[in-house]
């Protein structure tokens, strides 16, 4: 099985919510002799990119990118054991993720883990009704050049601003990013800077992009 | 002609004097009563008296009871988030999983946390209303009720790998929304507004919502045994509008602001009531203008067959759109009776 079949047929089973079948095309993969970290980087990530990609442009349904997201999981379960970071020299960089205060909308945010864990960012997941102490704090403990918030409705999206005044009162606007995100942000686009967030990202897909732009503004990285 | 007239004859193709139009306008009866959201939701009185605001100023062609679907996510055990500017939402579903949602007692509908409180307000609303305006109630659908135990994640999880353990929620969240669905029906309503979120693309394959939860919809509709209407919920839902005529006791459907009318109308047939389909959240920002010449356009592409309300999607309407955005709906449903085309 070559490359481009086992993408073809990887992004065939996301969009046929087929988590068993995604399995099985791995296991024939690795039985074959590809290496999981050659899975991870040329199938996987380019099949995420793909079925996030149809996701913005809401050509999948969410249980589609559900489905995807799960699929990730389980790829990087096996080529990466739980609680594993990237190697220090795979690692793009590390970001704090979290839904802000009063939001319990967690769906997105869970579903692009898999898709910056897959493209080699280290994640720290804070949950739910993060506030912006607890994303500033986690950020300074862990190293972290970039926080996501993420808010499903705009009542909660605009608790994000507190994380922005907190962040920027501390004087850590140069060294640490706000990337805002969530169903409320493609609706609204103009309410990214409404909240002060340092950019966003329209789908899962978009998001690797989106950090590495980031952390190029934050002073590390390579200009993307 | 009054407005129950006006959508009963829409209902049966009847001629009438002008389309009927629909909005949801739930927390902005507070709004014209300087009541607040908390309130609104939980005092009976308080809702009844924001419809009542909301009907002299605009006179609308329906009452509509909450669309406040936290109420349940709260009877089951969960946590509301109150909002000073928009409905309230759920904050903590009761149930982590399914398994665990399984575990969890139905609400009472006479006794539950603010449930009576919805019953009280849509009765109060009859008494006042009876005769002259219909009056509707919104459930959620069948396919989306379980999310008010478990929330979306946790449901798409059984939905998608644990089939079994779905099925047996869905046998338990039935039993809750026929009862709901029935005591909602007892208060004297014209009908229910089922919005179903299973339904839409954005959320579901059109295989998924077929095979998994229309037979399961099917039971419940012909449980229920009362005149419904299916809501979108917020998406489109024309990928799935084929599989819906036939459903007991349907009276029409309420398309998304993405879905093509004529296509919704092509799909339903010619006898269903279908409604629709401004852009909700559009509503703040548009001129009354704006407003109008979207209205007209969707009456001309869907007025003509009869069988037709002017309404928008999803569900209530921002609190900042102006009165006057709300007016030119009205205004466009005269002017199109007037001059621009039959109303039939």
């Amino acid at each position: 099985m070559d490359v481009p079949d086992c993408i073809g047929k990887l992004i065939k089973a996301m969009m046929e919510v087929d988590r068993a079948g995604a399995s099985v095309l791995m296991d024939h993969a690795l039985a074959e002799g590809m290496s999981p970290e050659l899975f991870m980087s040329d199938v996987l990530d380019p099949a995420l990119l793909a079925v996030g990609k149809s996701w913005g442009e809401q050509k999948v349904s969410l249980a589609q990118a559900f489905v995807g997201a799960k699929i990730a999981e389980d790829v990087l379960l096996r080529c990466l054991p739980k609680g594993e970071v990237p190697p220090t020299a795979l690692r793009k960089g590390i970001v704090v993720i979290g839904n802000i205060e009063d939001d319990f909308h967690s769906l997105g945010r869970r579903m692009i883990i898999p898709f910056l864990q897959a493209s080699n960012w280290e994640v720290h997941d804070l949950g739910n009704d993060v506030t912006a102490e607890t994303f500033v704090d986690k950020a300074l403990q862990v190293g972290a050049s970039i926080v996501a918030a993420s808010a499903m409705m705009q009542t909660t999206a605009l608790n994000i601003r507190k994380l922005r005044d907190l962040i920027d009162g501390r004087g850590l606007a140069r060294r640490l990013k706000l990337a805002v995100g969530g169903a409320v942000f493609n609706w609204r686009p103009e309410l990214v800077a409404e909240v002060g967030g340092d950019g966003t990202a329209g789908n899962a897909g978009a998001v690797d992009a989106l950090l590495s732009r980031l952390l190029f503004q934050a002073g590390e990285g390579k200009s993307p | 002609m009054n407005s129950l007239e006006r959508v009963m004859n829409s209902i049966k193709g009847l001629p009438v004097d002008r389309v009927p139009v629909f909005a949801v306008l739930c927390a902005y009866g507070a709004k014209l009563t300087n009541c607040d959201l908390h309130a609104l939701f939980s005092d009976a009185d308080a809702y009844v008296a924001g419809q009542v605001a909301v009907q002299d100023a605009f006179g609308f062609d329906a009452v509509i009871g909450t669309f406040d679907f936290s109420a349940l996510a709260e009877a089951f055990g969960g946590e509301v988030a109150w909002h000073a500017d928009q409905c309230p939402t759920m904050k903590r579903p009761a149930a982590q999983d399914a398994l665990s949602a399984l575990r969890l007692a139905l609400p009472d509908p006479r006794t539950t946390k603010r449930l009576p409180t919805i019953l009280a307000a849509l009765r109060h609303l009859v008494e006042i209303y009876g005769g002259e305006v219909p009056v509707f109630a919104v459930i959620p659908g069948p396919g989306i009720l379980p999310t008010m135990m478990m929330g979306l994640e946790a449901w798409m999880d059984a939905v998608l790998f644990d089939q079994e353990t779905a099925l047996r929620v869905l046998e338990r969240s039935g039993r809750f929304f026929v009862s709901w669905a029935k005591a909602l029906l007892g208060t004297g309503i014209t009908g229910l507004v089922v919005a179903e979120g299973m339904a839409t693309e954005n959320v579901l394959p059109r295989s998924i919502f077929a095979e998994f939860f229309l037979p399961h919809i099917r039971a419940m509709f012909e449980l229920v045994d009362g005149p419904m209407i299916f809501h979108h919920s917020g998406g489109s839902i024309n990928h799935i509008a084929d599989l819906l005529p036939g459903l007991h006791g349907l009276l029409g459907v309420v398309v998304g602001s993405k879905d093509d009318l004529t296509e919704a109308r092509r799909l339903i047939g010619p006898d269903l009531l279908l409604a629709g389909n401004l852009d909700n959240l559009g509503f703040p920002t548009a001129t009354a203008g704006q407003i109008r010449e979207g209205s007209l356009q969707c009456l001309r592409i869907a007025a003509q067959g009869g069988h037709f309300i002017l309404s928008h999607s999803a569900a209530d309407i921002p609190l900042a759109t102006p009165p006057a955005n709300l007016l030119a709906m009205i205004e466009a449903s005269a002017g199109y009776a007037r001059g621009d085309g039959p109303a039939r």
